[in-house]
């Protein structure tokens, strides 16, 4: 069934994307942020998850997205939505409230605990770079059970701490959620162009769990700025189907809003 | 009432703002262009997600301090003059999440001082200071922690909608982000919209009205009032507009003064604006590409 010729004809970005695709389960309640999180959730509403339902911060429920947007206020996002409501509907009676499984999105850092930084680039004092701030971010890092992070794998995203948390991963480690007052129940997986890393149940602290074909533990060693443990068994990420690429490419992103001009240096709110 | 006529009535120097809609739908850009326009000043600017009327007003140095969960324009990049004052020391921002800026609204809305949340625990997003968030125990159960955050009523509260009848019965439709619970919680509201439609027509379906006359002080009439960004049902973001004004706000001095002299200063009213920046065949083709997004 696997048409290596065309796996090896995709990218790792594109790769990244079905990765983490695959991640979603039919009939999962998906809170999506803005980018290539959209692009992904759609790709497995396209696919193996007919039923999944996106929901998007800015009030959409449940769209049938064709196109990819280019932001959560795009009107292409509300296209066959089940309902137009409002930002307290979305974030405070579905997101806090506990109704969504997964919350999908990107981050400008992410440190060994999977806390992620979209605020400040740099510490009081020193010179600092202002990033767009929370959004839903930290809304959904908060209330979510299952996170996905989607992220180019730069050893400048991944520091041992984050300059700041934004949104909350494992905070300090084991008990660190629970002592903040935040749902234990969390779990975190962080899918890049090079591989997959996990949130260990033991240690909280992310662990490369996947790499992408032809990538090797060492060179996510050497891209990532914290040393992360590597658990026993690593799986490659499998090739992608065709019909994957072809949706992705002729469907999806056509215009290669996303997957081709995503800038490494890009950050969404 | 004129844009100019309900801005100098309403919006006084020194106070919080209110933005409605985020990032590049539904800004309310014809009454910003007109705040820019009398230069009203010393502003705190709050919102959700603020977006280009918010980087317009600090690029015309109008914004003293804002409260939000976020400033950007997303794909079209973030907020640059808003990113550049905060760099340099000249705006104050206080950061919230969105869910926890819309409690504030909800707050306001509901007239108590302040609304509990589950966001922001653990993070940097607190603790904050006075007059900040604040962690409580639920006094139901004791060692629970949750948090407060205080209640916020804008002074004034700008936003564009599709439709309202000259009473102030207010319409959106598509999304509505924050809107309905900033309106309800604002002082004073203003209310820009595609159409005018009658108050016999309000009455007719009272179900689609989205604010009543109460919460609302003035309508203003403005046929493509959130260009460049969209408005649900009625035309599409107009990205060429919306990179224009990105690269003048990323270069800074003095092409962003330029930009605003040029198409904002310069203009009487924005329907000259809209005449400048884009001419009815653009405005036309955005309409076009909107009816082909509602299918």
């Amino acid at each position: 069934m696997m048409d290596t010729s065309s796996a090896a004809r995709s990218t790792r970005q594109e790769l990244m994307v079905i990765e983490a695709a695959r991640r979603l389960r039919d009939g999962d309640v998906v809170f999506v942020g803005t980018g290539l999180p959209f692009l992904a959730t759609t790709l497995a509403q396209r696919t193996h998850a007919p039923n999944l339902a996106m929901i998007i911060e800015s009030g959409v429920i449940a769209p049938l997205v064709r196109r990819t947007p280019i932001s959560v206020s795009d009107p292409k996002v509300m296209h066959r939505a089940v309902k137009l409501g409002t930002l307290r509907e979305v974030l405070g009676t579905l997101l806090q409230r506990g109704l969504i499984d997964v919350g999908m999105i990107g981050g400008a850092q992410i440190d060994r605990f999977a806390n992620i930084n979209s605020t400040w680039i740099g510490r009081p004092g020193e010179t600092r770079r202002r990033l767009p701030g929370s959004g839903g971010g930290n809304d959904m890092a908060s209330h979510c059970r299952r996170l996905l992070i989607i992220t180019p794998h730069e050893r400048r995203r991944f520091p041992e701490r984050c300059d700041y948390i934004t949104s909350p991963g494992f905070l300090d480690g084991v008990g660190g959620r629970e002592r903040a007052g935040l749902n234990p129940q969390f779990e975190v997986a962080v899918v890049t162009d090079l591989g997959i890393m996990e949130g260990d149940p033991a240690t909280c602290a992310l662990r490369i769990t996947g790499l992408m074909p032809q990538v090797s533990v060492e060179e996510m060693f050497s891209q990532t700025g914290f040393r992360p443990e590597v658990a026993s068994a690593v799986w490659v990420v499998a090739p992608p189907r065709p019909d994957d690429l072809r949706l992705l490419r002729e469907e999806l992103d056509p215009e290669g809003v996303y997957l081709k001009t995503e800038s490494a240096g890009a950050v969404s709110g | 009432m004129s844009a100019a006529e309900a801005v100098t009535r309403f919006v006084r120097p020194g106070a919080t703002l209110g933005m409605g809609a985020q990032n590049i739908g539904r800004v309310p850009m014809a009454l910003t262009h007109e705040i820019i326009r009398q230069r009203i000043g010393g502003l705190t600017v709050v919102g959700c997600n603020l977006s280009i009327g918010m980087d317009q007003l600090v690029a015309a140095g109008l914004v003293r301090r804002c409260e939000s969960g976020s400033g950007n324009l997303e794909r079209f990049g973030t907020t640059f003059s808003w990113r550049r004052a905060i760099e340099s020391g000249t705006l104050e921002m206080e950061d919230y999440s969105h869910l926890s800026m819309v409690s504030r609204f909800l707050a306001g809305e509901m007239g108590v001082p302040f609304m509990p949340t589950r966001s922001l625990l653990g993070s940097d997003l607190l603790p904050g200071g006075p007059g900040k968030a604040v962690i409580v125990d639920n006094p139901w159960r004791p060692g629970e922690r949750i948090v407060l955050v205080p209640a916020l009523q804008p002074d004034v509260a700008i936003v564009h909608a599709q439709r309202a009848d000259p009473l102030g019965n207010v319409i959106i439709e598509g999304f509505a982000t924050h809107d309905p619970e900033m309106i309800r919680a604002s002082q004073a509201a203003i209310v820009s919209c595609e159409e005018l439609v009658s108050t016999d027509e309000i009455r007719a379906h009272p179900e689609r009205t989205t604010i009543s006359f109460l919460h609302v002080d003035a309508v203003v009439p403005q046929r493509y009032g959130a260009y460049p960004t969209s408005v649900y049902g009625y035309y599409d973001y107009d990205a060429d507009h919306l990179g224009a004004y990105q690269a003048a706000a990323k270069a800074g001095s003095p092409t962003i003064d330029e930009y605003l002299q040029r198409w904002i200063r310069d203009c009487a009213a924005f329907d000259q604006y809209l005449q400048r920046a884009a001419g009815s065949d653009r405005l036309a083709a955005l309409d076009r590409s909107m009816a082909e997004v509602m299918g």
